[in-house]
C-alpha cells in the first residue's frame, strides 16, 4: 500500500514537473479563483447580516428586550422593574422606551409617526444614537423644547430620493410641530439629525423622558419596551436573560437574536440557500474544469498508461497518480486562493462596500472556509478519479498503439 | 516454464474475423531463448503479447511457472508481470516524462524496493547496458538505440525470470540491432533468463537458441538450432 503510494506520488511529481508548467499554472489558478469565488460572496452576505445585526443591536433592541406579556400593551410598574433589572448580574443599563403616535409638520410637509421617549443617559449606555449624530447634537437630560430626528424622517428637499413620508429636508435648527393624540400640540426644535443606516432607527423621532411626561402631565411609569445592555460578549447574552428571569422579571424577555422578526430570519435562511447556490455553482465549474482537464491529459497519456500497465504497473498506482496530480493542484491553488481571499478581505476591510443598511466588510467564517475546501479537495479528487479510471480500464495493447 | 495449448485469438475488424492464432501449442523451457519468426501477419506479436498477459486468448490454456495464468485477476496479472516478466517493445515505450534512471526503476519502485537500493540497482544496469552517464536524460533527449537499452534496463531491474522482446530492433540500425542482441546473448547466457523474442530478420536467428516458426497463426516449425 505504501509502496504504491510512494510509486503514485513520484510519478505525479515528475508529470507536473515536466508534463508542462503552464497547464499546471493554469490548473491552480482556477482553483484559486473557484475556491475564492466560493468563499467571497459568502462572506459578503455574512457581513451584511453581521452588520444588519450589529445595527440592530445598536439602535433597535440592545443585547435584550423586554416587552410586554402577550395580552398587555405596556411594561407596568416601570420604576421597581428598572431597579430590578440594574441589579441583575451581567446587566450594565437598562433603557425605557416610550412610543406615543403623533404627527409632524414642517412647512408644508406632515408625516404620522410615533414619537419616542427614553433617557438620554440610559440610552448612551446601551445603544449607540449619541455616536451617529449627523448633524446637530444628541439629547440633553433636561431637554423639553428639543427632538432628534432619524434622517429619514427629515429627508430631502428633493423628495424623490426619500424611501418614506418625510419633513422634504428639515434641518438642525428648524422648528417642527408635534401633534400628540389627545390634542396636545407642542413646537419642537430639531436639536440633530441621526443616521444610523439601519432604516427602523432612522425612522424615529425621539424626545426626552421627562418631556414625554410632560405632555402625558403625569409621571410615566409604564414603557412599550427596555433595553438592556449586558456586560459580556453575545455568548453572555444568554446567561443574562437566565438571570433576569430568575430575579423574577415576568415580562417578555428576549434576547436580541430571539427578538428578530421572522422575515429577517428568513431572509437570513434565503441568504443561506443563496450560499449554498452559489457554493454548488462554483463546485460544479471546478469538478467540470478538472473533468476535462484530466480527461484531455488521460486521453493524451493513452500510451503511457498503456506502458505503466503492460511493465507491471497496477491501475491503482496510475489512477492514483492522477488523483494526486489533482490534489496538488488543489492545494497550490487554495494557498494561492486564500492569499487572494485575504488580500480581498484586507482591501475591503479598509475599504467597506457601501451598502443601504451600512458599511459591509466581509465576513469569512472559518468553518465555511474549511467546509468548502475540504469541498472542493474532495469533488476535485472525485473529478480527476473518473477520467483516470476510465482510461486504465482499456486493453493494454489499445492504450499502448494509442488506437 | 511456459506451458500453451491450443491458443486461438480472433479479432472481429468490422464485419470481417482474423484469426490470428489458430490453435498454437509450445512449450518454453526456463533458459531458452526463444525467436519467434515468421512472415507478417503470422501472429508471431499476438502469440507474444499472449504469453507475456499483455492479452487474452479466445480459447486455450497457459501456465508459467506452474500456475494458470488465464485465471488471475487483472491485478494478480500486473503483479506477475512486474515480478516475473521483464518486457521490451518496438517503440521502446518508455515513459516520457521520467529520465533514463527513472524509467529504469519504475518497476522496482513498484515492486517495493527501498529507494536507496532502487537508484543503485538502476545505475547497475545502465552501466550493463552503457549508459550511466545518460541517466538524467529524459527519453526525447536520447537516440533509439540508447531508448532501446534504456528499456533493456528497465526489463531487467527486477530481475525477472522471462523476457519478451517484441521486434527490439525493428527501429534500429544493424549496428545497435546487433548490440541489444548480443546483450540478449549475455543475458541469456549469464543469468540463464529465459527470452522470448520476435522477429522478422533472418539475420537475427544465428542469435537465437531455439526458433519457433509462425505461418498462418499455427506453428509451422518448432526446433533448437
Amino acid at each position: 500500500m505504501f509502496e504504491d503510494l510512494r510509486v503514485s506520488v513520484f510519478l505525479a511529481a515528475r508529470a507536473t514537473q515536466r508534463g508542462g508548467i503552464g497547464r499546471v499554472f493554469m490548473n491552480i489558478v482556477i482553483i484559486a479563483l473557484v475556491l475564492t469565488n466560493m468563499i467571497f460572496l459568502p462572506s459578503i452576505i455574512t457581513g451584511s447580516i453581521a452588520v444588519f445585526n450589529q445595527q440592530n443591536v445598536d439602535y433597535i433592541t440592545s443585547d435584550i428586550i423586554i416587552e410586554p406579556r402577550e395580552d398587555d400593551s405596556y411594561i407596568e410598574n416601570l420604576d421597581g422593574l428598572l431597579a430590578t433589572l440594574n441589579r441583575v448580574p451581567g446587566v450594565v443599563r437598562a433603557s425605557p422606551r416610550y412610543e406615543s403616535p403623533a404627527s409632524i409638520e414642517f412647512e408644508e410637509e406632515s408625516i404620522t409617526l410615533g414619537i419616542t421617549a427614553f433617557d438620554p443617559r440610559d440610552e448612551e449606555e446601551v445603544t449607540k444614537f449619541q455616536d451617529v449624530m449627523k448633524d446637530g447634537n444628541y439629547l440633553g437630560s433636561g431637554d423639553h423644547d428639543s427632538i432628534i430626528l432619524g434622517y429619514l424622517v427629515a429627508g430631502e428637499k428633493d423628495k424623490t430620493g426619500d424611501f418614506y413620508p418625510s419633513l422634504g429636508g428639515a434641518e438642525v435648527g428648524d422648528t417642527i410641530t408635534v401633534r400628540y393624540t389627545g390634542g396636545i400640540v407642542r413646537e419642537y426644535r430639531i436639536k440633530g439629525i441621526f443616521n444610523t443606516k439601519s432604516w427602523s432607527a432612522d425612522y424615529m423621532a425621539v424626545v426626552t423622558w421627562d418631556e414625554m411626561n410632560s405632555v402625558l402631565g403625569y409621571e410615566n411609569n409604564v414603557a412599550d419596551k427596555i433595553l438592556v445592555k449586558t456586560s459580556g460578549n453575545g455568548e453572555d447574552v444568554d446567561a443574562v436573560k437566565r438571570n433576569i428571569l430568575d430575579y423574577g422579571v415576568g415580562e417578555d424577555v428576549k434576547t436580541w437574536e430571539e427578538s428578530l422578526p421572522d422575515a429577517v430570519t428568513e431572509s437570513v435562511e434565503s441568504f443561506n440557500i443563496i450560499n449554498q447556490i452559489s457554493v454548488v455553482g462554483s463546485l460544479l465549474i471546478a469538478v467540470v474544469l478538472i473533468f476535462i482537464m484530466t480527461t484531455i491529459r488521460a486521453f493524451n497519456n493513452r500510451k503511457q498508461i498503456g506502458i505503466l500497465k503492460a511493465i507491471g504497473i497496477k491501475k491503482s498506482i496510475i489512477i492514483n497518480s492522477y488523483v494526486i496530480q489533482v490534489l496538488f493542484v488543489c492545494l497550490i491553488g487554495s494557498i494561492l486562493g486564500f492569499l487572494i481571499l485575504e488580500m480581498m478581505v484586507a482591501y475591503f476591510t479598509a475599504y467597506p462596500m457601501e451598502f443601504p443598511d451600512g458599511d459591509v466588510t466581509p465576513v469569512v467564517d472559518f468553518a465555511m472556509l474549511i467546509e468548502n475546501t475540504v469541498l472542493l479537495f474532495v469533488s476535485s479528487a472525485i473529478a480527476g478519479f473518473i477520467p483516470a479510471w476510465r482510461i486504465t480500464q482499456e486493453n493494454i495493447l489499445d492504450a499502448m498503439r494509442g488506437t | 516454464m511456459i506451458s500453451a495449448v491450443n491458443i486461438t485469438k480472433t479479432y472481429i475488424m468490422g464485419l470481417v474475423e482474423v484469426h490470428a492464432l489458430r490453435g498454437v501449442s509450445v512449450d518454453i523451457k526456463e533458459g531458452d531463448f526463444v525467436g519467434i519468426m515468421g512472415p507478417s501477419g503470422s501472429g508471431k506479436s499476438t502469440l507474444l503479447h499472449i504469453l507475456g498477459l499483455l492479452d487474452r486468448p479466445n480459447g486455450g490454456g497457459i501456465t508459467i511457472s506452474g500456475r494458470d495464468v488465464l485465471k488471475m485477476s487483472d491485478d494478480e496479472k500486473s503483479r506477475f508481470r512486474l515480478s516475473k516478466f521483464g518486457f521490451i517493445f518496438q517503440d521502446y515505450a518508455l515513459v516520457p516524462e521520467l529520465t533514463a534512471l527513472e524509467n529504469v526503476i519504475i518497476p522496482a519502485m513498484a515492486k517495493g524496493m527501498p529507494p536507496d537500493e532502487c537508484v543503485r540497482t538502476g545505475m547497475k544496469y545502465l552501466g550493463e547496458v552503457g549508459l550511466s552517464d545518460r541517466r538524467g536524460h529524459i527519453p526525447a533527449e536520447l537516440s533509439g538505440g540508447e531508448q532501446q537499452r534504456v528499456a533493456i534496463a528497465r526489463a531487467l531491474v527486477n530481475s525477472p525470470d522471462i523476457i519478451f522482446a517484441d521486434e527490439p530492433c525493428a527501429n534500429l540500425d544493424s549496428e545497435n540491432s546487433r548490440a541489444v542482441l548480443e546483450l540478449f546473448k549475455k543475458i541469456n547466457e549469464e543469468t540463464e533468463r529465459t527470452v522470448i523474442m520476435v522477429s522478422h530478420e533472418e539475420w537475427h536467428k544465428k542469435y537465437f537458441e531455439r526458433l519457433i516458426l509462425l505461418k498462418d497463426g499455427m506453428v509451422s516449425e518448432d526446433k533448437y538450432l
